[in-house]
């Protein structure tokens, strides 16, 4: 039969952002597929090194606004490790409030995406309505809805008063009361399963071979969530991670959703046990050396490699984030199914190209 | 500091990545910095149970190194990367984008390199 390779991007409706598949395809059948990026690369690693080391945890935010809070808080962790700065307790249970209320809002704009890219338009407003909430929240907290600035060398640079704290449990009752509303169209209704169940079938030994990680390594069995290190006040609260068996575009929106309920039920967790105290340690003189720092955003684990010469500016730092990890699993789902599914298995990556053209 | 740092020679890579495979460890990423020496620190990362096995090389400018995408497919995209943002010499990735993965004619050869910037562009331009 012949073989037509048709462009699957960069501009698609179901990408908010530039990323092409040059999809080899029979019929309607992809027999190959290869990815394409670089379209909007803006070297921010090269920017790290021409920044002084403080000034670093805002040009890192801007790599991703939606995980922006983890990776300001990966590249904290990196030079506090390395100039052996003890972040304050209330500082650690800060950045676990800040870090899963934008996993929540992560995964809810995921999910509308999702429902938007199957046609499930209700279905989208719906959770929508409930991630605004969340970032009614930011605002209300740090003054902004994405790029909050919260975190700081040494903690967190802003605090959490004991009202707000009690407002933020409100909130996060009032969304999951509403997504127990929604979430058997997601576990159960007729057209989602349609779509989802048995489309892009990701096995436990590819994904761990491809080097998968985060929901798309836990959809597919293999039990990997770095907060299961402990880091900040995680290795304080209970957490099991979620994990899922089939590795298909079903078993993905469900790690996804039932991690919403996770980290709603961490934030409680940190809101009644935060203590009182300072939120940051102050940060003096220059690091000296490297380390490895490694933060499980609401996409899966994000590495930050740091190198430091006793200076204000670093020698390097490099960032791998979880799309670029997971790009290589597309490589193998996509071969064998149908065009029509495309859109939906590039979804259920979660594809972050701003993270991925850092 | 970095735990689990091994330091091994650039004709030691393939092995001990293969052996790497053979104990069950996944392949994180590779990440390069230029010591301003002429010579490139490549370090690959692996995972095991949450926990990191780091190897490095020392690769010159103008040192070939074999890639490891036919060990660890995955590693495709970020050797593409290395190649053309420190301008490596990586033989044999199983997709190479032949310096057009993220660079186009028109950019500086090895942004990231500690290099001067030399007024010469790709494509001869």
């Amino acid at each position: 039969m012949a073989k037509t390779i048709v462009p699957f991007g960069p501009q698609h409706p179901v990408l908010p952002e530039p990323l092409q598949l040059k999809l080899v395809m029979e019929d309607e059948k992809i027999v190959e597929a290869i990815p394409a990026i670089g379209y909007v690369h803006r070297g921010l690693e090269k920017l790290t090194e021409l920044k002084e080391f403080t000034q670093n945890v805002f040009v890192v935010e801007r790599i991703c606004g939606i995980c922006s809070f983890q990776h300001a808080m990966a590249y904290c962790q990196g030079i506090e490790s390395i100039m052996n700065i003890q972040v304050p307790d209330r500082g650690r249970y800060l950045r676990v409030i800040w870090a899963e209320l934008h996993r929540i809002h992560s995964h809810l704009l995921w999910l509308g995406l999702l429902a938007d890219a199957f046609g499930f338009e209700s279905l989208f407003m719906q959770v929508w309505r409930d991630r605004e909430k969340i970032m009614d929240i930011m605002e209300e907290t740090a003054g902004s809805r994405v790029i909050i600035s919260a975190n700081t060398i040494g903690g967190t640079r802003r605090d959490i008063s004991k009202e707000m704290l009690s407002k933020i449990v409100g909130v996060v009752d009032e969304i999951k009361a509403d997504l127990n509303r929604v979430e058997s169209v997601f576990f159960n209704d007729y057209t989602v399963k349609q779509r989802l169940v048995g489309v892009g079938v990701l096995s436990k030994d590819k994904a761990y071979e491809l080097g998968a990680v985060g929901p798309m390594a836990r959809a597919s069995g293999i039990k990997q969530d770095l907060r299961m290190t402990g880091y900040a006040a995680y290795g304080e609260l209970d957490f099991e991670p979620v994990v899922e068996t089939d590795g298909d575009c079903y078993a993905r929106t469900l790690v996804r959703l039932k991690e919403v309920y996770q980290s709603i039920d961490l934030v409680k967790q940190a809101v009644a046990k935060i203590p009182e105290g300072e939120t940051f340690a102050p940060c003096k003189g220059n690091p000296d050396g490297e380390t490895i720092s490694r933060v499980e955003q609401p996409r899966g684990e994000v590495l930050y490699y740091i190198r430091a010469n006793g200076t204000k500016n670093l020698e390097r730092l490099r960032v791998r984030t979880p799309t670029f990890a997971n790009i290589p699993t597309l490589l193998h789902m996509l071969p064998g199914s149908q065009l029509a599914d495309v859109p939906v298995i590039i979804l259920t990556i979660d594809p972050c190209i701003s993270c991925t053209e850092r | 500091m970095i735990e689990n740092l091994i330091e091994i020679s650039k004709d030691e890579l393939l092995g001990e990545v293969q052996k790497a495979k053979y104990e069950g460890y996944r392949f994180v990423t590779a990440s390069c910095a230029d010591t301003g020496t002429g010579i490139i620190d490549v370090t690959y990362h692996f995972d095991k149970d949450l926990a990191l096995r780091n190897y490095r090389i020392k690769v010159g400018k103008e040192d070939e190194i074999s890639s490891i995408s036919g060990i660890y497919f995955c590693a495709v995209l970020v050797e593409n990367e290395m190649k053309e943002l420190f301008g490596l010499n990586i033989a044999n990735i199983a997709i190479d984008y032949g310096g057009h993965m993220l660079l186009a004619d028109v950019d500086f050869n090895a942004p990231l390199t500690r290099s001067q910037i030399v007024i010469e562009q790709r494509g001869g331009k």
